[in-house]
């Protein structure tokens, strides 16, 4: 489709219409006279009026295809791709297939209402589906064709994935393909669907309805299995509005192995103990809840403490139940994903050697000590992390900053010096981006974070990094460093009570949860995923899984459990004003898109060139034919 | 050159002519005027015996149809009588198209139809059968010859009537009246011959073998004889609408050349095969005509 990089530059095409004015204002320049001798004119060196006539407005067609052409060339024409942006009427819908929407009946209404948004599209408008949960499938590519569309939502089904909206409206955005737009959004208006602080981005010519199929008025999920000694512990939540009994089903090892009564009050978690889980290696455990969520009444759990992710935590003495107990005891504690982390400990020195187990074997290290800490150990470090690793350095008064100022390696280095004060001075933390990871699960409680005192802090900085926190002096409280395949998280301060009351607080078991979270994210030594995050070769459905790993010169098969994302249990639901609350309108940043796509698409083209050529030779045309004119 | 211009003098102008108001007025006023400045009598002697029937034909005077024929046949037949005129004197007017033009007071339309009108006049006054014929490429009207008290005066009206025709073709009619004449006499041709001379030579040469003497009076516009513009100029066909642009500068020597060549063969030719030829531009006097006239009614018995 022909398209213009500068279209008020085709206002000058109506130059043009100078010549044929001025054509037919003098149409008729000589007089006209009857005359009765004419035929004794013929064989006279005459111009016959209709071939002068054809010749005059051959003159006018070239002087005006002159003029025209030049403003072409201004105008900077180019084809636009089928990428570019277009105007053509055009709908997605974007159905809601996380578990959430197995619940009875709901995602039948759900086919209906995106059914009803396929046939409602307006004659010769264009048409597709998207499908989302965790991430978004296009089920029915962009067309005329609403059979297509029909048949995609006749086929979708509720997986076991989480709502997340945020790639759901980015993918329908990208289906668009450019073009003005609406996207429907079929959904059941989860909470949980939008991260804290999240936010979609749209053009601005694209219209968000959102088509509500309506709330699931009860629901029980098991929400957490975890050994305790030879108890099996688990956590069953009601998200409905009144209370609920069931019974709760433990299996270990695929045997039955009891039955217990579970009361859970409304929006509340209940907890019941099993008994007999120590020699067992996995539980599983079901509930009865007909009404609610079949997806959530069942969770897996790997009981074998080698099955759980490993988090070495480096201290001056290598024992963390003395040098970390705040620390130690925050991963005894299980996250908001079910996870349990296995701590170990070690001392500087040993790292790198013989005498404890390879660094690599962890999801995670945490640097609380330099004591001891020689070449070696920082390489082994360094290697680490460029390796994948995630490393969270605590610099406390056990640290030593110039030693640990090539642990991230020579290319990163890490500048880090005790700030001196006279006397110590309180300072609170200030997340500068809500938006990062390690800040996004405390939401709207994110400024809780200020209660923090901080007395004494390090001054902390390096190539490659950059300060998601700040105290409220201006110090940065919290670095995010990158080098290789691995990242680390450097706090200014110290994680035991000394420096600071941060493990004091309510924040810092979910802070250390989600940092160990954030830095283990890119390695296999977690051994429980979400459907979200199953590795390739495992299927994303809940249940236990084998998969393999390299570590080294070895390779190593491990088990693995796969769980719903419990939040999608959460009935909690939005408005639709809310939800469209959370879309930011790109106008500028839509328009100067498609500026910079039609300007390389005109760079590659270059079709003024031609014009301007073609408009040359119009006038070398009309030069000769004036000449003969003349 | 000094005596032409006197004579000149003595003639009427066209341009007062054409301000006078009929037809019948415009002739009377030529020729009174022309023979007052003869001092000789128009008048010539006549007999009314009794010739021959001939079969009716449109435009002959009612009075003439013999009844008793009538009823004895039923077919109408006049009586034609013996040198009933001195003369049979025939009035050939080219109403085509290409007459339409003038650039001065007359267009060559009007000045033929004045001169014929002078003509019949003036042979009115002698007595001689005067008839008409229009035509452009065929007859559009026609006037047996008669010498009749009223005769003058039907002639005068249907010149009145005529309009500008269509095509030229001069030489179909001619020929057609040739055929159709039966008694010697005289044809005066009015036209501007801007059609084949050939045909033009032929037709007339036509009359001359019947025994007819014939007077072309060539009527031409000044413009036609000089060409006079001077800028870019759409010519338009009168007669076929065909559209020639030309600048003059570069056509008049062409066009002069064509149409003094187109002439001076009229002349020739027409000369040497007896026919009276007389080339007059709408701003001649129209006395000039009649003079000519006279001259070759002289030649007449």
């Amino acid at each position: 489709m022909p398209s213009f990089l500068s279209p008020l530059f085709l206002i000058g095409a109506l130059a043009a219409a100078v010549p044929i004015v001025l054509h037919l204002l003098r149409r008729e320049p000589e007089p006209r006279v009857r005359f009765a001798a004419v035929r004794l004119l013929r064989g006279a060196p005459v111009e016959y009026t209709d071939r002068r006539r054809l010749r005059e407005l051959l003159l006018l067609a070239l002087r005006v295809t002159a003029l025209i052409l030049l403003a072409l060339a201004f105008a900077r024409p180019f084809l636009a791709s089928a990428t570019a942006v277009r105007s053509a009427g055009a709908t997605v819908v974007a159905l809601d297939t996380s578990y959430s929407m197995s619940a009875p009946g709901v995602f039948a209404r759900a086919r209906e209402l995106a059914k009803n948004a396929v046939n409602q599209v307006a004659s010769g408008d264009l048409v597709g589906v998207v499908t989302f949960a965790d991430a978004p499938a296009v089920a029915s590519a962009l067309g005329a064709d609403r059979a297509l569309s029909l048949s995609a939502i006749d086929a979708a089904a509720p997986g076991f994935g989480a709502t997340r909206y945020r790639g759901a409206l980015s993918a329908a955005v990208q289906a668009l393909g450019g073009r003005r737009g609406t996207v429907v959004v079929v959904t059941d208006l989860q909470e949980s669907g939008w991260d804290a602080g999240d936010r979609a981005s749209v053009p601005d010519g694209v219209r968000i309805q959102v088509s509500d199929v309506g709330a699931v008025r009860s629901n029980l999920a098991v929400t957490g299995v975890r050994a305790a000694g030879d108890r099996v512990i688990v956590s069953v939540r009601n998200s409905g509005e009144v209370a609920r009994e069931t019974r709760a089903q433990l299996a270990l090892d695929g045997r039955r192995a009891g039955e217990v009564p579970v009361s859970v009050g409304p929006h509340a978690t209940s907890e019941v103990e099993f008994a007999g889980g120590a020699a067992a290696s996995t539980a599983t455990v079901t509930i009865d809840d007909r009404d609610g969520i079949p997806a959530d009444d069942v969770r897996y759990a790997l009981l074998d403490s080698a099955s759980r992710p490993g988090v070495l935590i480096v201290t001056s003495s290598g024992d963390p139940g003395r040098d970390a107990f705040y620390l130690q005891q925050a991963l005894a504690t299980g996250s908001a994903g079910g996870r349990f982390y296995r701590a170990a400990g070690a001392t500087a020195a040993q790292l790198g050697t013989q005498d404890t187990e390879p660094i690599a074997a962890n999801a995670a290290v945490v640097l609380l000590s330099t004591r001891g800490l020689e070449r070696r150990g920082r390489e082994a470090l360094a290697t680490y992390v460029r390796g994948g690793g995630g490393l969270l350095m605590a610099i406390g008064p056990d640290v030593d900053g110039e030693v640990v100022a090539d642990v991230l390696g020579p290319d990163a280095p890490l500048r880090i010096a005790a700030v001196a004060d006279a006397t110590p001075m309180e300072r609170s933390l200030v997340p500068i981006d809500v938006r990062h990871p390690l800040f996004q699960s405390f939401g709207e409680r994110a400024p809780t974070l200020a209660l923090i005192t901080f007395r004494r802090v390090a001054r902390v900085d390096g190539a490659g990094c950059r300060a998601i926190a700040r105290l409220t002096t201006g110090e940065a409280a919290i670095l995010d460093c990158e080098t290789g395949e691995g990242r680390a998280i450097v706090l200014a301060s110290d994680l035991d009570n000394r420096w600071n009351d941060f493990p004091l607080r309510t924040t810092f078991v979910p802070f250390v949860h989600e940092t160990l979270r954030y830095l283990s994210g890119t390695r296999l030594h977690d051994g429980e995923f979400q459907v979200a995050d199953v590795p390739d070769s495992v299927p994303p459905r809940p249940g236990f899984a084998t998969i393999t790993e390299n570590r080294g010169r070895s390779v190593e098969k491990r088990r693995i459990v796969v769980n719903v994302d419990p939040r999608e249990s959460d009935l909690s639901r939005m408005s639709e004003q809310e939800f469209q609350g959370a879309v930011t309108r790109l106008k500028e940043i839509g328009a100067s898109e498609a500026r910079v796509e039609a300007r390389q698409q005109e760079d590659r083209q270059h079709l003024w060139m031609y014009a301007l050529g073609l408009m040359l030779a119009a006038l070398a045309v009309e030069s000769l034919v004036a000449s003969r004119t003349a | 050159m000094a005596s032409a211009r006197a004579r000149a003098r003595q003639f009427l102008d066209p341009a007062v002519i054409a301000r006078l108001g009929t037809l019948e007025l415009k002739a009377r006023t030529i020729v009174e005027g022309f023979l007052s400045g003869l001092h000789r009598s128009p008048f010539k002697g006549f007999s009314v015996e009794f010739a021959e029937y001939r079969q009716y034909i449109h435009g002959d005077d009612l009075a003439t149809i013999d009844w008793k024929v009538y009823a004895r046949s039923d077919r109408y037949y006049v009586k034609k009588f013996e040198e009933e005129t001195n003369l049979d004197c025939h009035l050939l007017i080219d109403v085509s198209g290409s007459m339409a033009y003038g650039s001065r007071d007359f267009t060559k339309f009007e000045y033929s139809l004045v001169l014929a009108a002078s003509i019949a006049f003036l042979m009115n006054r002698q007595r001689d059968a005067v008839g008409l014929m229009a035509f452009d490429e065929r007859i559009v009207e026609m006037l047996p010859a008669s010498a009749r008290p009223g005769h003058l005066r039907a002639l005068l009206l249907t010149l009145d009537r005529l309009r500008i025709g269509r095509a030229t073709d001069v030489s179909k009619p001619l020929h057609q009246l040739a055929d159709s004449l039966s008694k010697r006499g005289l044809v005066v041709l009015i036209s501007d011959l801007l059609d084949d001379p050939d045909g033009v030579i032929r037709g007339l040469k036509h009359f001359q073998y019947r025994g007819t003497d014939v007077i072309v009076f060539h009527v031409l516009d000044p413009d036609e004889l000089e060409f006079p513009f001077d800028r870019a100029t759409r010519f338009e066909d009168l007669e076929t609408s065909e559209e020639i642009t030309a600048v003059p500068g570069l056509v008049r020597e062409h066009y002069l050349n064509e149409i003094g060549r187109l002439v001076e063969r009229y002349r020739r030719e027409l000369g040497a095969a007896g026919i009276d030829y007389q080339l007059l531009k709408t701003t001649d006097p129209l006395e000039i005509a009649l003079m000519s006239y006279l001259s070759t009614r002289e030649r007449k018995p």
